[in-house]
């Protein structure tokens, strides 16, 4: 009886702990999970951070000039006295290159990421992603570089003969599909076989005349263009492109994979064409995925600095006419890296505080874009999964 | 439509998207080749007798009895050229004063050309700057410094709605009649047995600190900065970053504070680079006084927050990527939670969180805007370890913004430049090839 008592106490000190000890334990494990909760937290006090201190320097900017300068006057001339802070034209700068690189990287990069996900082969894309990777990981200042060194030059030089090529290359094969396409479309209702032929025939030769016509027309305009500086808004425009490609090719990649396949098979199923499943059914369910990798690359571009700073030019100026990517352009971020150096000497004036006002409008709309985006991805990522 | 034209248009469509792979892969050809050709040429040059000097002068390195006789032997030649200008300033005391005030001018300009070439003139004043003290160390850039010699440059403006074009006069023709005409093709034929050029491997651009603000010597002083920087930014958002993935991904429930702690975390991925660089000169300078002014620890503790992100949400992934049946097996054995975690489950994620690690290491290193206002100075020496929390540093990045924007001979050092951008480009691209070498290891070990 003894004996089976004390062996009930020694397995049961074994596998039980006692109450105090787990008392003890249960503290240390909620402790310890608070702080780690804790330092995970650092992250959103990081970003509270960020906003207090930035809006911080930001709101005697404000103070001192008001609100209405800052956004309706292109006069930057902070450092005359008494100084004038108009940022418009910094401000449409930015737009402008961010809008520049949108127009060559989203077409490229939401194609490549078609083609990354429905049509190359395992094999092949594994060789693709490092490539997209690496031109990901090159720093930007070695863009920059490239930009202000290699490509200013050659823009400034050979401009003219580079976009009479570059209008060629990338738009003779869109008018001849479009001149294919539109002739059939046009012929389609004629009724009698060889009569429909012939129109097409002759269509077709028409619209490609035209076609050529209007490549030539446009590509002798373009050759003749004089540019007379190398480092303008079409420079950084196209450098920041390809910064901001990488970005935009994973992320809709990543939505395109998220498009189950049940919905391309259905498509095949019913006939269609692989184009024309990506068109018609995988980039609408993926569409909103896609938005949202065009924010996140149009918002590398916006934030970029180095680039802009050593390839823009950093004239304030509303280009003449307003669509003019020919001619240099400042951004929000460049002015920031550029005026600092100067300003800092005087903290407290208004020359220092308008820098962190245009950080904080950056901060602000880099903020909202992201919630947007975040959103867009939370609200497919429920569609697709049938909730 | 009929199936030949839909056929037509998939192909090209196909055709559209690798088309952009294509770009995108050339693109990374094209900015990659220059650098990498260009950027090899600042360590593997013809180096002339003048770099041979300055190596000896400002570093001690060279063979002495070996550099005289080449000296010797290069003076041999020089002294000629050097005799036919003291010949025509003899022949110019003897013109007629208005004609000499023409001469004059030009023969200073002849001098003014010569000097990029051979150094100091004899008659100079010994010149303050190191840059001066030399003649053309390179022989790639004395073949265009002799040109420079040749030949005048002009400007045709001749034609007002076009651009003024460029073209060159014999420096010579100004010379018809003196006594200076010969010394034109004498320097031409001459050079390179005044200059002896001879291939160099300049190993000291990586371990040099720079002469007279890299008109000579290396890059190490920026190597180091960004070594520093980098590291130093790993140092706090490493620890921090995997404790917070580990958060995430064991303890956080789903619920309005995770997500705020998401959200917060992809605002602060999407957070300009810049603004990085206004909050670290606020916060940390301004409010905190980690330092006086910019220093090494303001800047990678910006840099740290900017990598933050990137850090978690690696650590986050390779986390969930081990195995449930590792977890389990854990703890059918007895092992608490966080036994679970720090024995287990970190040791079979490490190889994924080192991937993730070494890539925001490559982007401390690269990334510039955030360490203007926190780190960069543009010239300095290297600093040593103790100096890092009060002491700013050159850095790769920043330098390299510096030479080819800001430095008053920025088309004079091309060189340094593209050898800086090759060494931070091979840097960031090294650390991320070992990432995608590594985690290509570890999905082949993952799928058995």
């Amino acid at each position: 009886m003894g004996k089976d008592a004390s062996l009930k106490q020694e397995r049961s000190s074994a596998f039980v702990v006692s109450a105090h000890k787990r008392k003890v334990q249960k503290t240390v494990r909620t402790a310890g999970e608070f702080l780690l909760l804790l330092l995970a937290s650092c992250v959103a006090i990081i970003v509270l951070f960020i906003f207090y201190f930035v809006a911080r320097d930001a709101i005697p900017f404000f103070e001192l000039r008001g609100f209405r300068e800052f956004f309706t006057s292109s006069e930057w001339y902070p450092a005359d006295d008494p100084g004038q802070f108009g940022a418009l034209a910094i401000m449409y700068g930015s737009l402008m290159v961010t809008a520049g690189s949108a127009l060559i990287a989203v077409p490229m990069g939401v194609s490549a990421a078609i083609c990354l996900s429905d049509v190359l082969p395992f094999s092949v894309r594994q060789y693709v992603k490092p490539v997209i990777e690496m031109l990901a990981a090159i720093p930007s200042v070695a863009f920059g570089f490239f930009a202000l060194v290699i490509f200013a030059p050659l823009l400034q030089n050979q401009g003219g003969p580079i976009l009479m090529w570059t209008w060629w290359i990338v738009v003779s094969p869109f008018l001849l599909l479009a001149a294919i396409v539109l002739s059939e479309l046009l012929t389609a209702s004629v009724e009698d076989r060889t009569r429909r032929r012939v129109l097409h025939r002759v269509l077709l030769i028409v619209f490609s005349l035209i076609a050529l016509i209007a490549l030539f027309v446009i590509g002798r305009l373009l050759q003749g263009l004089q540019i007379l500086t190398g480092t303008n808004a079409l420079n950084v425009s196209i450098i920041l492109s390809f910064m901001a490609l990488p970005t935009i090719v994973s992320v809709s990649e990543d939505a395109l994979q998220a498009v189950g396949r049940e919905l391309r098979e259905g498509s095949y199923a019913l006939g269609a064409t692989r184009a024309e499943t990506i068109v018609k059914t995988v980039l609408p369910a993926a569409s909103s995925g896609i938005l949202a990798a065009v924010i996140l690359g149009i918002m590398r571009a916006l934030g970029e600095t180095m680039v802009v700073w050593m390839a823009s030019g950093n004239s304030s100026h509303i280009p003449e006419p307003w669509f003019n990517y020919l001619e240099s352009v400042r951004t929000l971020t460049a002015t920031i890296a550029g005026d600092m150096g100067e300003a800092d000497q005087v903290t407290g004036s208004a020359r220092f505080h308008v820098l962190f006002a245009m950080g904080l409008l950056l901060l602000v709309v880099s903020f909202v874009s992201n919630l947007v985006s975040e959103r867009i991805v939370v609200r497919q990522r429920k569609i697709l999964s049938g909730e | 439509m009929n199936l030949g034209t839909r056929k037509i248009l998939d192909r090209s469509f196909t055709a559209l998207g690798i088309g952009s792979i294509v770009i995108m892969g050339m693109t990374l050809l094209i900015v990659l080749v220059p650098i990498v050709g260009k950027g090899v040429g600042a360590a593997f040059f013809k180096g002339t007798i003048e770099h041979r000097k300055m190596l000896f002068n400002e570093f001690g390195r060279g063979d002495k009895a070996k550099l005289n006789e080449e000296i010797i032997r290069a003076d041999s030649y020089r002294r000629k050229a050097f005799q036919m200008l003291a010949g025509f300033e003899a022949e110019l005391g003897r013109m007629d004063p208005d004609k000499q005030l023409e001469y004059r001018e030009r023969y200073d300009q002849v001098r003014r050309s010569l000097r990029p070439l051979l150094g100091p003139l004899p008659g100079d004043e010994p010149p303050a700057l190191t840059r001066f003290q030399y003649g053309q160390a390179r022989w790639d850039k004395a073949e265009e410094k002799l040109h420079d010699f040749l030949y005048e440059t002009r400007w045709d403006y001749s034609n007002p709605n076009a651009m003024a074009k460029e073209y060159f006069v014999t420096r010579a023709a100004g010379f018809e009649g003196t006594s200076l005409v010969r010394l034109f093709p004498y320097v031409e034929e001459h050079l390179d047995r005044m200059l002896l050029p001879e291939f160099t491997f300049y190993w000291g651009f990586i371990t040099d600190r720079s002469v007279d603000a890299h008109i000579f010597g290396g890059i190490w002083p920026e190597i180091q900065g960004t070594f520093f920087l980098a590291v130093g930014a790993m140092l706090f958002a490493f620890p921090l970053g995997v404790i917070a993935a580990v958060y995430f991904t064991e303890y956080a429930k789903e619920g309005f504070l995770t997500s705020i702690l998401r959200s917060a975390n992809s605002t602060l991925a999407g957070v300009p680079s810049i603004v990085f660089g206004l909050f670290g000169l606020a916060f940390f300078i301004n409010t905190l006084k980690v330092s006086e002014s910019k220093s090494v620890l303001a800047g990678s503790l910006t840099l740290a927050i900017m990598i933050l992100p990137t850090i978690i949400r690696a650590a986050e992934e390779a986390i969930l990527a081990v195995p449930r049946t590792y977890r389990e097996a854990s703890l059918s054995l007895g092992s608490t939670k966080w036994n679970t975690i720090v024995t287990v489950i970190l040791p079979a994620a490490l190889p994924g969180i080192l991937t993730g690690g070494v890539i925001s290491l490559g982007r401390a290193a690269g990334e510039t805007a955030p360490i203007i206002f926190t780190a960069a100075v543009s010239v300095g020496s290297a600093i040593g370890l103790a100096d890092v929390f009060s002491s700013p540093t050159p850095a790769l990045s920043w330098n390299i913004y510096n030479l080819a924007s800001e430095h008053e001979a920025a088309s004079e050092i091309r060189h340094v430049q593209y050898g800086m951008v090759l060494a931070l480009v091979s840097i960031v691209l090294l650390l991320n090839l070992s990432a995608i070498i590594l985690r290509a290891r570890i999905s082949k070990k993952l799928k058995g």
